[in-house]
């Protein structure tokens, strides 16, 4: 029995281009503490998403394990993956992933359809974390109608209402101004204390590490810093 | 949608025009031919009694003696499988010197279709009235009545006896045609009683036989010839190109209708991969936030049905339109066939439409299983 929350082992992920083989990601060893906040840090490329989505589970790794709560992700059956991306893990995008037919209260809604929450309750669940977030008078627009900064929130809203353990969130401020970037991380920051969750952020470096437990930087695939 | 509508459209204008037809064309195809008669030839050329002048005649089938059969024989033919209708008949010809002519008579039960089609019906009248039960009556066939300048009234002096002539027919070309027609029972007397020419318990010289459907008349007679090996058996064979021409109908609607239903199947499938594809990243974000497969693949059969039960809603609709168009405005395919819309078809389309529905639904459940939530997002199916 580990004590890490996750555990990324010999990790290596290939896939092909023009019929090349290239190498996303070579050798990733992580250990990551419970309840810790990550910094992935790396240019545009460097393999940030291509890991984020391995450890929730989005994709399988060409080699190597990871390891969620003493249990690898990548031998679950996909009815227990879906479990656990339901009850642990949230995942923020960094293109938002909003459904652009749904609207802002369907596409917080289906994030919580897997929990089986009650009907009645679901609505004021809905409305009051809009509301933490500025947005209850969007509740039945649709995304396209919104700015970019309040996508990234439902996004945010999105992932923070299933109450996961862990959250990937992948370049959260990369796409808004510095006042919505300061605004979404403090939404992060105070979940995390209120909730207690262990956060893996990727960003190519707008987000200031003192938020951070421990960085890693990443290049061309490889974990190029040991953590601080 | 489209899909689902059209194949409905398209397997509903088959069938009505093939029920149509079964109704029509194939309804008298499949009565065409199914009619022969049964009997058993000898050399003996005279009845029971030989010396007696008035039993001079013979009992015949098709212009050869034949012996007397009992009438259990007609429930043994009944019993046959495919046979739905068998009835005796009494063939007798006698020399009548008035008439100097051989003058065969006919006895036949009336109550029979085997009678109606090897014989004569009321429907052959084309003078007087057919026969009925009393002892003197007579119907002569048209060719018989005009030879000998018979007319509805006269009286027919023949086998030791007056007859009134009812009524005269024209039954055309039936393999027990006879030149003068009486019921069974009293041509039973005439022959027993006045003649002397039958001995009581044998009732008849051939059997009438009715076959169900054109298509096993050559099955039954298979049968008759194992279980009666001593029979003739006369058909005019007319059911064998009958038989063929259905069952190339048949094969022809059937091949339609798969074809048809191939097409709807290759359709929704693709259309629904299709739309899988397109909505493959919205399936990948719901896989992301947890949604199990089984809850995607019950979305997607959902899905699937509720577009097969619209399709072949529409579909029935139109069709129904079409058809009530076609027929108040009296058009007819190929100036003959109606096309006919049947109540009856409505649960086969529903069905056909749901079985493709959840066919279509399978492949792109498969790709749902073998694809993960991040390469679905990014599209890599």
């Amino acid at each position: 029995m580990s004590d890490y929350k996750i555990e990324c082992i010999s990790l290596c992920m290939e896939y092909l281009s023009k019929n090349q083989r290239v190498n996303a990601l070579e050798d990733i060893n992580l250990h990551i503490n419970k309840n810790d906040t990550i910094l992935l840090k790396g240019r545009s490329g460097a393999g940030k998403s291509t890991l984020l989505n391995l450890m929730c589970g989005l994709i399988k790794p060409t080699s190597g394990k990871v390891i969620i709560d003493n249990i690898c992700i990548n031998e679950l059956p996909d009815d227990r993956l879906s479990n656990l991306l339901s009850e642990k893990i949230g995942i923020i995008f960094q293109s938002f992933n909003l459904l652009p037919t749904y609207t802002v209260y369907e596409n917080i809604e289906i994030a919580i359809v897997p929990k089986g929450f009650k009907v009645s309750l679901v609505k004021e669940y809905i409305m009051s974390y809009l509301e933490k977030f500025n947005l209850k008078d969007k509740a039945y627009l649709l995304p396209t109608e919104l700015s970019v900064g309040q996508q990234q929130k439902i996004a945010i809203i999105r992932t923070l209402i299933k109450q996961p353990s862990i959250i990937f969130a992948d370049e959260p401020t990369g796409s808004v101004d510095e006042e919505t970037a300061g605004e979404i991380l403090t939404h992060l920051v105070n979940f995390k204390k209120e909730n207690g969750v262990t956060l893996v952020i990727a960003t190519h470096g707008n987000i200031s590490e003192e938020f951070a437990d421990r960085i890693y930087t990443i290049e061309n695939g490889r974990i190029k810093t040991e953590p601080l | 949608m489209s899909g689902y509508a059209l194949s409905t459209l398209f397997i509903l204008l088959v069938l009505s025009v093939t029920l149509t037809n079964e109704k029509s064309s194939f309804g008298i195809l499949k009565g065409t031919g199914t009619h022969f008669i049964i009997y058993i030839p000898t050399n003996t050329s005279c009845c029971v009694n030989c010396n007696n002048e008035d039993s001079k005649g013979s009992l015949v089938a098709e212009g050869v003696n034949t012996i007397m059969l009992t009438s259990d024989l007609i429930d043994s033919v009944k019993k046959i499988k495919g046979v739905r209708d068998a009835a005796p008949y009494l063939l007798y010809r006698l020399h009548e010197s008035k008439y100097s002519a051989d003058i065969s008579l006919g006895g036949i039960d009336m109550n029979s279709i085997a009678t109606t089609n090897n014989v004569c019906a009321k429907t052959n009248l084309v003078a007087g009235k057919f026969l009925s039960d009393k002892p003197d009556e007579l119907v002569a066939e048209e060719s018989f009545a005009m030879a000998h300048n018979l007319a509805v009234g006269d009286t027919l002096k023949a086998y030791g006896g007056r007859f009134l002539l009812a009524g005269i027919i024209n039954s055309g070309i039936k393999p027990g045609k006879a030149d003068v027609y009486a019921p069974i029972g009293n041509v039973r007397r005439i022959l027993r009683d006045d003649l002397k020419c039958i001995s009581p318990g044998f009732d008849m010289n051939i059997i009438l036989v009715e076959v169900s459907d054109s298509r096993i008349q050559s099955q039954v007679i298979s049968q008759l010839k194992d279980k009666m090996k001593y029979f003739t058996i006369s058909s005019y064979n007319c059911y064998q190109p009958a038989s063929e021409v259905m069952t190339i109908i048949e094969k022809g609607s059937t091949l339609l209708i798969v074809l048809i239903f191939i097409f709807l199947l290759i359709f929704t499938t693709k259309t629904q991969l299709t739309s899988l594809m397109e909505r493959s990243r919205e399936i990948g974000i719901l896989k992301s936030l947890g949604w199990s497969n089984t809850r995607l693949c019950n979305q997607i059969i959902l899905i699937s049905l509720i577009q097969a039960l619209i399709g072949v809603a529409l579909g029935i609709l139109t069709g129904l339109l079409i058809i009530l168009l076609m027929n108040s405005n009296q058009i007819r395919l190929f100036n003959l066939v109606e096309f006919n819309f049947r109540i009856r078809v409505i649960p086969v389309l529903i069905a056909l439409s749901l079985i493709g529905g959840l066919m279509a639904g399978i492949l792109p459940i498969i790709k749902l299983y073998r694809t993960k939530a991040g390469d679905m997002i990014n599209n890599y199916m």
